[in-house]
């Protein structure tokens, strides 16, 4: 398969071309074919209805030396290829389409899936993989549409100006002559200024966010109990009533160049006509081809009063694409994102932080302070602290998730920064505080949490083992027709299936039960605890009663590891966790 | 589910449009008629000016004669231009007019409505859609409007030229017509039904997409090495859905061909009437030529009312039928408008069922919080706690039973007199993308304030307005989007304090939250709640059995039902619900 998504290269007009080009040569070819002789056909049928007018004058006369038959049908085959010709454009085109979401939609996919994971948490540059990877076959097709749609136009008038030089060599250049300008003129006023308006963007992003508040689901209490649908309305009004009369002006803009453009046209058609008129009395020119080049340039006055500006706006539009497409493919990616966990299984004997200090990508605050801590195998561990003092933080590192850290990392005394993804991947296991929840069986469900190996028996024992006896072909979600629904606590405990079903070396629970309460949240942990005796674990979790269950406790404030060791050494040193444990046993007790 | 018709919806919408901007809609009618008569104008004077040209050729006409008519021609092709220029602006403006009034009813139109209908997932999705379906009921009458006053204009005015120039002629707008109605329904057949197969497997291949590269799953799909699996279901599902597309496609082309034999028929059979004619002498070579040339124009109009917009509103039907279905969403329906004077508020067997549920959330629950009492409401997840306070508040209306406010009945009052005395500090409150001034006093916005007064409520709620955090004092933006500041969880928590304590009450309702928040937080908050039930009717929804001691009483909860009411110490002597949520917690903080 061709790589049509590479790092580094610049996307250019030419490649709306390209791109279906090498998914589907033959249909981009017949389809480039056929515009152009569709685009030929209005000058056939000039020189026709030129033929057709010019003898049924003579048969006038009493002269029936020429047949009128000859052009009557050709201008019949003219108007039936025409009509047909289009079917073979819109088959093309659909072909091409699928082609393209065959292949480049499915490329499109895989860079996403590369991407460094400091893109997806980054609003900007997710903003911009969104934009690129909406319907990406439709967007070339539209790019491809455009060349089209800029080669119709370009065939259909310069196929006119050379049968009108052929026929009044003087007049035709007269008319290129004047025409030429003007025409440029017509482009440049017809070339949409569509970059949409910074300010009226902020103010329609206002009034939908004061619409939200208006309308959502969330905040139907306050809402309700405030009243203040009138007030916020106003402001709403304020705000939408300013975006429109921006956007209004902008629209004015567009339409006053656009008409200014077709009127353009419509003089420059008088002119070619008026010039056509000085010939036709001399009769240099017969009365059938001045009608069939009036007919045709008449044609072109309706044809250009919309699609020259559409294809100009749709040009502005399509060039945005590309350099957005353009700093999509050079976004930088994870190696080995997307392998598999490896086979072979690495054992875990230490993990040691040297050092470490980071800072999440593109902010200035440290969330990780020379940070050191030292983790052993066999034991499990808890993770608490006050909210933001670096928790999840540490996962996402030792994960691989980010490696733009400071200090070292080594796992069995060997860089992290060594290991590879399919390394990494077989030996962590994690519950995220927001799990996925992915619509398929239960069974691909748990079997995700080692894909490497499919056995019924073990997802048996271990839906036995956390109360969710179940059959295994039951689809979860609304996705699948038959799709069964559940409740927040039965996903949640499908996560930490799937966690158990992993071979991984070091299992981490992150929070995944926050929106319980403490007593329910610590039977989770316990539950966990106890099916992985003997392996080695991460608790993390704000809430301390959960965290005695650990054999080491290990406290993080502002970015370091404040104090560390079993929850009675913890208690002994009345220190930052004896009053932590002390202030919430005060509320539970 | 009602079914709105096509009647019903250009009743509605054109109404609306009349009412949002009578004199644009008169205008906008008159420039369309305009408009679809210029067309039928520019080819007659075509042929006009064709004319002109040839009898200047058999010297029946001056070169001059022939000047003029070209200049009639220029006339009617710039006025033409002109009109469509202007007519496709004014939707532009009136539109924006209209979409802008019908916005701000149906947020209005929100604001009354009841707010357990959020809970109805079918309520849900008709308010999440009416905005879509607000747009599809402009279309459709906009469609509507624009057959009547451009294409029935356009083709009466060339019906009539036809028939002025030889009355079989006529004949050629049914020729244009047939094939392209015939088109169309049998495109609509052959395309919803493709349709309705594709669906389901496109939402399918979308979510695989998903799974392998949206936010929502991207790390744990990255870190479980599940790219390969999401990517065979993927493909799999995505040559599945191609295949019917391009099966269908190929049908749905193989049709329109056909169709398309038929329309080159019908051109056939309009160039031999036009032929027949010319040979016969009824019309002239320039009208031969005119009317041949303004075939495709007429083709292409057709094809315009009759796939675009015809079709167009045969598709967007479905979707008008959200907004329909909101806009007869039966509202809150309590009148009364004279505040109760603070007093006992009194539940009797009260129970409420959300919508679609089977089983009610509260069963047969009967108590009274006294005037000026703190009443802790404990038990498990999912008890019943929080629809509970929606009860008692007159959030809800219960399904069965009464909620009076001192005497009076929740669900007879109107919404401004029921909440008039009441405040509350909500387990989702909101952190509204506004100025701190503004999202502090949101909670009562018809009330006037000045810094003193935003000053009392955050000291109160431990609100810190320093100027590191708050550069612009109050007027600080606490949202990034807005080019304001962003604020910690803890901050938000004391804001939403702040609202709370603005709003003048006497009864107030502290449901906590249950979000990560760190042991210190937690006490700070429990410390705040307390402050603000001093004095009040309070009703304080707790899981941290210690708060309790903030309480004069405690109402315990379990599936639905009010199992256990009294002070602490009565409770725990006695053997139930409250001791055994006591001892299951405690052991955790021995």
């Amino acid at each position: 398969m061709k790589k049509l998504i590479e790092r580094g290269r610049r996307y250019r007009y030419w490649d709306f071309v390209k791109i279906p080009m090498s998914v589907a040569p033959a249909e981009t070819v017949l389809r480039l074919i056929n515009v152009v002789t569709m685009a030929l056909m209005p000058v056939l049928q000039t020189l026709t209805i030129a033929e057709f007018v010019d003898t049924a004058l003579l048969i006038f006369g009493g002269d029936t030396s020429k047949s009128i038959w000859k052009p009557l049908i050709l201008l019949v085959l003219i108007t039936a290829y025409t009509v047909l010709a289009g079917h073979l454009s819109q088959f093309m085109n659909l072909r091409i389409e699928i082609k393209l979401n065959r292949e480049y939609r499915v490329q499109m996919v895989e860079k996403r899936a590369r991407l460094a994971y400091t893109h997806v948490e980054n609003n900007e540059t997710w903003d911009l993989v969104s934009r690129v990877c909406e319907d990406p076959a439709q967007q070339i097709r539209n790019g491809m549409n455009n060349i089209v749609s800029a080669t119709d136009i370009l065939v259909r008038v310069f196929s006119l100006l050379i049968v009108l030089v052929g026929q009044v060599w003087w007049a035709g250049l007269a008319i290129v002559g004047i025409s030429l300008p003007l025409f440029a003129l017509a482009i440049k006023a017809g070339k949409s200024n569509y970059q949409a308006d910074v300010e009226a963007k902020k103010y329609n992003r206002r009034a939908k966010y004061l619409r939200g508040v208006l309308q959502g689901r969330d905040n139907v209490e306050e809402r309700a109990m405030f009243g203040y649908t009138g007030a916020v309305n106003q402001k709403w009004r304020e705000s939408y009533e300013k975006w429109r009369t921006i956007h209004l002006k902008t629209e004015a803009l567009y339409f006053v160049k656009m008409k200014g453009a077709s009127l353009i046209t419509v003089l420059l058609s008088l002119l070619i006509i008026s010039i056509l008129l000085l010939p036709l009395s001399q009769g240099l020119i017969t009365v059938g081809m001045f009608m069939g080049l009036v007919t045709n340039t008449l044609n072109l006055i309706q044809m250009m009063s919309w699609q020259l500006a559409w294809t100009m706006s749709e040009l502005a539009k399509n060039r945005e694409y590309l350099k957005d497409l353009s700093t999509f493919a050079d976004l930088e990616e994870t190696d080995g994102a997307l392998e598999l966990p490896s086979e072979e299984k690495v054992p875990f004997e230490t993990i040691d932080f040297i050092n470490v200090s980071f800072a999440y990508p593109g902010t200035e605050t440290y969330i990780l302070k020379n940070l050191n801590l030292h983790l052993e195998k066999g034991r499990h561990y808890a993770f608490v602290g006050v909210n933001g003092a670096g928790k999840t933080t540490l996962t996402k590192l030792l994960t691989g998730l980010y490696d733009n850290y400071e200090g070292e990392i080594l796992i069995n005394g060997i860089s992290l920064r060594k290991y590879s993804q399919a390394q990494l991947k077989s030996l962590f296991s994690v519950v995220y505080q927001d799990f996925a929840k992915y619509s398929v069986s239960v069974r691909e469900n748990i079997q995700l949490g080692d894909v490497l190996v499919q056995n019924d028996d073990r997802v048996q024992e271990i839906l036995e083992q956390i109360g969710l006896e179940m059959d295994l072909d039951t689809n979860l979600g609304k996705i699948r027709a038959d799709g069964t629904d559940f409740s927040g606590g039965q996903w949640q405990r499908l996560a930490i299936a799937r966690s158990l079903y992993s071979n991984a070396a070091i299992r981490i629970l992150d929070e995944p039960t926050a929106a319980l309460d403490p007593v329910a949240e610590s039977e989770v942990y316990e539950m966990f605890g106890r099916i992985s005796a003997g392996q080695s674990t991460i608790f993390i979790t704000h809430r301390l009663g959960a965290a005695r269950l650990a054999d080491q406790i290990i406290v993080l404030d502002d970015g370091r590891v404040a104090e560390q060791g079993s929850h009675e050494e913890l208690i002994g040193l009345e220190g930052i966790y004896a009053q932590m444990f002390e202030a919430q046993r005060s509320w539970y007790q | 589910m009602k079914k709105y018709g096509l009647i019903a919806i250009c009743r509605h919408g054109f109404a609306e449009k009349f009412k949002a901007t009578p004199i644009l809609m008169v205008i906008d009618l008159i420039l369309g008629i305009l408009h679809g008569l210029s067309f039928g104008v520019e080819t007659m004077m075509q042929q006009r000016f064709f004319d002109k040209a040839t009898q200047m050729m058999s010297g029946s006409a001056t070169l001059g004669m022939a000047f003029g008519a070209l200049a009639m021609l220029g006339l009617a092709n710039v006025a033409c231009q002109i009109l469509n220029g202007v007519s496709n602006y004014m939707p532009n403006i009136t539109n924006g007019k209209i979409s802008g009034e019908l916005s701000r009813k149906m947020n209005e139109k929100i604001g009354r409505l009841a707010p357990e209908i959020f809970e109805n997932t079918q309520c849900l999705d008709d308010i999440n859609k009416a905005e879509k379906g607000k747009s599809s009921v402009m279309n459709v009458a906009d469609t509507m409007m624009s057959i009547m006053i451009f294409y029935v204009p356009y083709f009466g005015f060339m019906g009539w030229y036809l028939f002025t120039m030889k009355p079989i002629l006529i004949l050629a707008l049914v020729l244009i017509f047939i094939p392209k109605a015939l088109t169309q329904i049998l495109r609509t057949k052959v395309f919803t039904k493709a349709e309705d197969e594709s669906a389901p497997i496109r939402r399918e291949y979308e979510y695989y997409e998903n799974c392998i590269a949206d936010r929502e799953y991207f790390k744990e799909t990255r870190l479980l090495g599940g790219f390969m699996f999401f990517k065979k279901l993927y493909t799999q599902v995505l040559d599945a859905m191609q295949k019917l597309r391009y099966k269908a496609s190929v049908k749905a082309n193989m049709t329109e061909f056909l169709m398309s034999l038929l329309t080159v028929a019908g051109y056939v059979g309009i160039i031999w009437l036009l032929f027949d004619s010319l040979m016969k002498g009824d019309i002239s070579v320039g009208a031969f030529a005119a009317v041949f040339n303004s075939l495709g124009l007429m083709y292409n109009i057709m094809d315009e009312v009759i796939c675009r917009h015809i079709g167009g509103v045969a598709e967007t039907i479905g979707a008008t039928q959200n907004y329909m279905r909101f806009m007869d969403m039966p509202e809150r329906t309590g009148s009364a408008s004279q505040t109760p004077e603070w007093g006992d508020i009194e539940l009797s067997h009260v129970s409420f069922a959300y919508p679609g549920a089977s089983e009610c959330a509260v069963k047969d629950v009967s108590f009274t919080l006294k005037k000026g009492e703190t009443l802790a409401v404990v038990g498990e997840n999912g008890s019943g706690k929080s629809t509970l306070i929606r009860l008692l508040s007159g959030l809800y209306a219960p399904t069965a039973g009464q909620v009076l406010h001192n005497g009076v009945e929740t669900t007879k009052l109107s919404a401004s007199a029921l909440f008039a005395g009441t405040s509350a500090v909500f387990q989702k409150y909101q952190r509204y993308q506004m100025s701190l001034a503004e999202n502090i006093s949101i909670s009562r916005t018809e009330k006037k304030w000045d810094e003193a007064v935003l000053g009392d409520v955050s000291q109160m709620a431990g609100l810190d307005v320093e100027v590191r955090t708050f550069t612009n004092g109050y007027d600080t933006m606490l949202s990034r989007e807005f080019d304001g500041v962003d604020l910690s969880g803890g901050q938000w928590q004391r804001v939403a304090i702040a609202r709370g304590f603005f709003r003048d009450h006497n009864l107030i309702i502290l449901d906590e939250p249950t979000a990560a928040i760190d042991p210190y937080e937690e006490t700070r908050i429990y410390n705040r709640f307390a402050q603000m039930a001093k004095d009040k009717s309070a009703l304080i929804v707790t899981h941290r059995l210690g708060s309790v001691k903030l309480a004069d009483r405690i109402l315990v909860m379990k599936d639905g039902q009010a199992v256990q009411l009294g002070t602490h110490e009565e409770l725990i002597a006695e053997d139930g619900e409250y001791r055994r949520l006591y001892e299951a917690q405690e052991q955790w903080y021995e």
